[in-house]
């Protein structure tokens, strides 16, 4: 059932009364979802052991760390650490079978993100980047399909776009939820080829204007250089600058139908059009293409043209390098900033063996002896970290405004970086951000952000205590030296949230 | 985690300052620094235009509009070098869309300033790299690593809850030796080094003499934040309301008063600390070549860019100077644009450490950086 705004403030006014009278379980199920308080709030057992488990790495690694009681549900999976985690993340590799009722509800009110491709452009670019970073945050702390929300994170950044350019503006909305989001688990193959027709790549990397109507023009090189470098290949992935003229070449004729020209209508529409399409032979990457000869007519010339970028995408997506390339990515977010050549090989066998097919691949990954040992060594990125200490201590928040100042502050706001590469993953460029988190631990702690609440007391009792509650946020028992700076601070929750061991994971 | 950072080590700090003055509103280059010997400047302005004889004389062929004298000094030291028929490529003449593309350098993601923090090797990851003076990060820091927004010192804090906090946080990142306790301990510093400043009354040095207004404030936080050396690499300020489109001297003349006093007083103020530290001030587009009939000026495309710093070769007046006949005037009357303003930027940012990667700083645009350093 769609719960509008509308609907919403037409049933919020008695909604409150209501509640008095009849209680929670007989309220529509659309109302008691935002009243309900927080999952998992009665008493839970804490992780009990000196070091991380890896019930509690894979809560980390393949999730924003745990929420309260959920390290507890998670381990009761397996009969050991080992076999529990190995459970989770199989079940989170199949997140359509996860029910996520209360993130959809939440997202709900973010309106303009169902809206379809056309209708974006009655919206303020404001409120669209404001509901895309808020309706991300809201996910990536609330949702039960944390993997997903990983991995929707990690190919935002490997297709980075940042729709600060052009309509971009608007149609970045549509990427996130028609690329990224529909293929985050998918097939690589997919994803790319989404990738490479959604209207705001097109915009943002120049795919729009990359046209040859005669032989003066010169092909725009952009898209084609970074699907190459960074999409695909890899920077040392074994291809020349020919090679990137080649495939701007086969590219050549896609384009978008922009707000500031000529026809007004269907805007955002993406287009081939063969007369800007470069016909002649070409060559990628030892692979010949053929002309397009002029004696076809024009639908089959047209097929033909259209049919060079899927071409292109099949040689790319098949080479080795691409497996290689991807698989290092995925291995320095979910192992090490500096991955094992060994673990990369096996993932990348993966990939290749699966033709590229990502949960195939991650769970090559999962299944590695190397990561299973590579324990509490990253360092969370700024997001990474605002979620987790919003999950950590269970609060009821509205991804406001205020928390989104926060990740700009540091630098990692979604969707706020200028360029193609997406934001780092390795920890050296997020150290500056120590303060920032200090700052937000004492904000969150003493409830001093608008629209977030925590409640302090309750958690405390339902974890058993400082020890347990310690023990909950740095999954593991605290040492001598926490557990004392923990009762000196006079602060202690925010002291957790912005000790060096929540830094990390 | 190797590879600390020790941007926190009293004369350790190697890093380069570069401070960013936006002048929003489009300001009139032609009654800042005004072309004397252009006869078309005083049949444009009859009204409104400076006199030779009140000018302040640059090099015979410019003179500075006499509220800005204090610049004169900065001027002859060789340490101040004006652009003029500067600007950027946009010619819609709306400040948004100007301000806009100047900030972003071109469609294109992020800012320029927020590109080069990233581009930069040390990938400024310092808590106190990126400052923006002010109440929000300006468009041109967009995309930076971690970006510092204060109104004063007091906003680089833990707030009042925070004093026990932080000895508690001494504790627990001062027992480890890797990379992310070595950046705790440099943030504790930074934080302990700013109480510090917040608590002394600051002495200007070398008699300068600042002015009691915001942008002679906002310069005041920055040279002292420079002074203390906490590792400050790229900062924005702003100094607003420059678009004069009736009554230009009543508009103007209070701002350039502004502009000239606290900039001087930043240069004497810092003194030897200017040997590594780089002012840029830029608009987003000059004004018509013509007043106007309410002794004002209107939109137009080119104006004039200062910049102030260590090493660079001034005392000159540099780009081409169009000249004023009507054939050369663009669109309805407007100074063309002669030195895109990237190509003022792009030496000084090969200055504060980055070159190779200045590509991706200023993206699709051949940069022709201006000779500013010999």
């Amino acid at each position: 059932m769609n719960l509008t705004r509308r609907k919403f403030l037409k049933v919020g006014g008695s909604s409150a009364a209501l509640l008095a009278t009849v209680g929670c379980d007989r309220l529509p199920r659309e109302v008691r979802a935002l009243y309900e308080p927080a999952k998992n709030s009665g008493p839970f057992a804490p992780p009990a052991s000196e070091q991380i488990d890896a019930v509690t790495h894979a809560l980390n690694r393949a999730a924003f760390g745990a929420r309260p009681g959920e390290y507890e549900r998670v381990k009761k999976q397996g009969a050991t650490p080992d076999e529990a985690a190995a459970a989770y993340l199989d079940h989170q590799l199949s997140p359509e079978k996860i029910p996520d009722d209360e993130t959809d509800y939440a997202v709900r009110r973010f309106e303009t993100l169902a809206q379809p491709l056309g209708e974006l452009f009655e919206y303020q670019e404001e409120l669209l980047q404001n509901e895309l970073m808020r309706g991300t945050l809201t996910r990536a702390v609330l949702s039960e399909r944390q993997l997903f929300e990983v991995m929707v994170q990690f190919w935002s950044d490997h297709f980075n776009i940042d729709p600060s350019k052009g309509d971009a503006k608007w149609l970045k909305v549509a990427d996130d939820r028609e690329v990224i989001r529909r293929h985050a688990l998918g097939k690589f193959a997919d994803l790319l080829r989404a990738s490479a027709l959604s209207p705001a790549m097109l915009w943002y990397l120049d795919g729009r204007v990359n046209r040859r109507e005669n032989r003066k023009d010169k092909p725009n090189e952009n898209y084609a250089r970074e699907l190459l470098e960074l999409h695909t290949l890899g920077v040392h992935g074994g291809y020349t600058q020919r090679d990137v003229m080649e495939v701007a070449r086969c590219l050549t004729g896609w384009t978008v139908r922009s707000r500031n020209r000529p026809p007004y209508f269907e805007i955002g529409k993406v287009e081939f059009k063969l007369h800007q399409h470069d016909c002649d032979a070409k060559e990628v990457l030892g692979q010949k293409i053929s002309a397009i000869p002029d004696r076809l007519n024009k639908e089959d010339r047209e097929r033909l043209g259209q049919r060079e970028l899927d071409r292109v995408l099949e040689i790319v997506t098949r080479h080795p390098s691409t497996a290689k390339h991807i698989s290092t990515k995925l291995c320095r977010r979910f192992i090490a900033d500096e991955p094992p050549a060994g673990a990369i090989e096996k993932v990348a066998d993966a990939f290749t063996q699966s033709s590229g097919d990502i949960r195939a691949t991650l769970r090559a990954l999962f299944a590695s002896e190397e990561f299973r040992r590579a324990r509490g060594n990253k360092f969370k990125r700024p997001f990474h970290y605002i979620v987790s200490a919003l999950r950590a201590t269970g609060a009821k928040t509205d991804a406001g405004l205020e928390i989104i100042d926060y990740l700009r502050r540091m630098g990692h706001a979604p969707f706020n970086y200028p360029t193609p590469d997406g934001y780092p993953e390795p920890a050296a460029p997020w150290l500056g951000t120590l303060l920032w988190r200090w700052n937000f631990a004492l904000a969150v702690s003493e409830n001093k952000l608008k629209g977030t609440r925590i409640d302090f007391a309750t958690l405390q009792k339902n974890s058993g205590g400082d020890d347990g509650l310690m023990a909950h946020l740095l999954g593991r028992k605290p040492t001598a030296d926490e557990a004392q700076a923990y009762h000196e601070s006079g602060a202690g929750l925010a002291l957790m949230l912005a000790s060096p061991a929540f830094q990390r994971c | 985690m190797s590879d600390a950072q020790s941007f926190l080590t009293g004369n350790g700090d190697q890093r380069q300052t570069l401070v960013v003055i936006f002048l929003r509103g489009g300001a009139d280059g032609l009654n800042l620094v005004a072309p004397l010997e252009d006869d078309g400047y005083y049949r444009a302005r009859p009204r409104i235009a400076i006199s030779r004889r009140e000018c302040v004389p640059l090099d015979g062929f410019y003179g500075l509009n006499p509220l800005l004298k204090k610049l004169e000094p900065a001027y002859k030291d060789g340490s101040l070098a004006i652009v003029h028929a500067a600007g950027s490529e946009d010619a819609t003449r709306s400040h948004f869309e100007a301000q806009d593309l100047m900030e972003h350098a071109g469609i294109t993601g992020g800012g320029w300033l927020g590109r080069f923090l990233r581009a930069h090797n040390t990938a400024a990851s310092g808590p106190l790299a990126a400052v923006a003076l002010g109440r929000a990060i300006p468009e041109c820091l967009r995309g930076a690593p971690a970006t510092t927004v204060l109104q004063s010192l007091d906003d680089f804090s833990l707030g009042t809850s925070g004093a026990r906090l932080t000895q508690s946080l001494a504790r627990l990142y001062g027992m480890q030796t890797d990379m992310l306790a070595s950046a705790g301990r440099d943030t504790l510093a930074a934080i302990r080094r700013v109480e510090q400043l917040r608590h002394e009354k600051y002495q200007p040095a070398n008699g300068a003499d600042y002015g009691p207004d915001d942008f002679s404030r906002g310069l005041v936080q920055i040279a002292r934040l420079i002074k203390a050396r906490v590792g400050l690499q790229a900062v924005s300020l702003d100094l607003g309301g420059w678009d004069s489109h009736f009554g230009q001297g009543t508009l103007m003349d209070p701002l350039m008063t502004r502009l000239a006093r606290g900039l001087s007083a930043f240069y004497q103020d810092l003194g030897d600390e200017m040997n590594h530290t780089t002012v840029v001030a830029m608009t987003e587009f000059g004004r018509r070549v013509e007043e106007n009939s309410a002794f004002g000026t209107d939109h137009g495309r080119g104006s004039v860019m200062f910049v102030l710093g260590g090493g660079i070769k001034g005392g000159r007046v540099l780009g081409t100077w169009p000249g004023l006949s009507r054939d050369v005037l663009e669109g309805p009357g407007d100074l063309p644009v002669t030195t895109n303003y990237r190509n003022v930027l792009a030496p000084i940012l090969q200055r504060h450490g980055v070159s190779e990667k200045l590509k991706q700083v200023f993206p699709d645009f051949e940069l022709h950086p201006l000779p500013m350093y010999g």
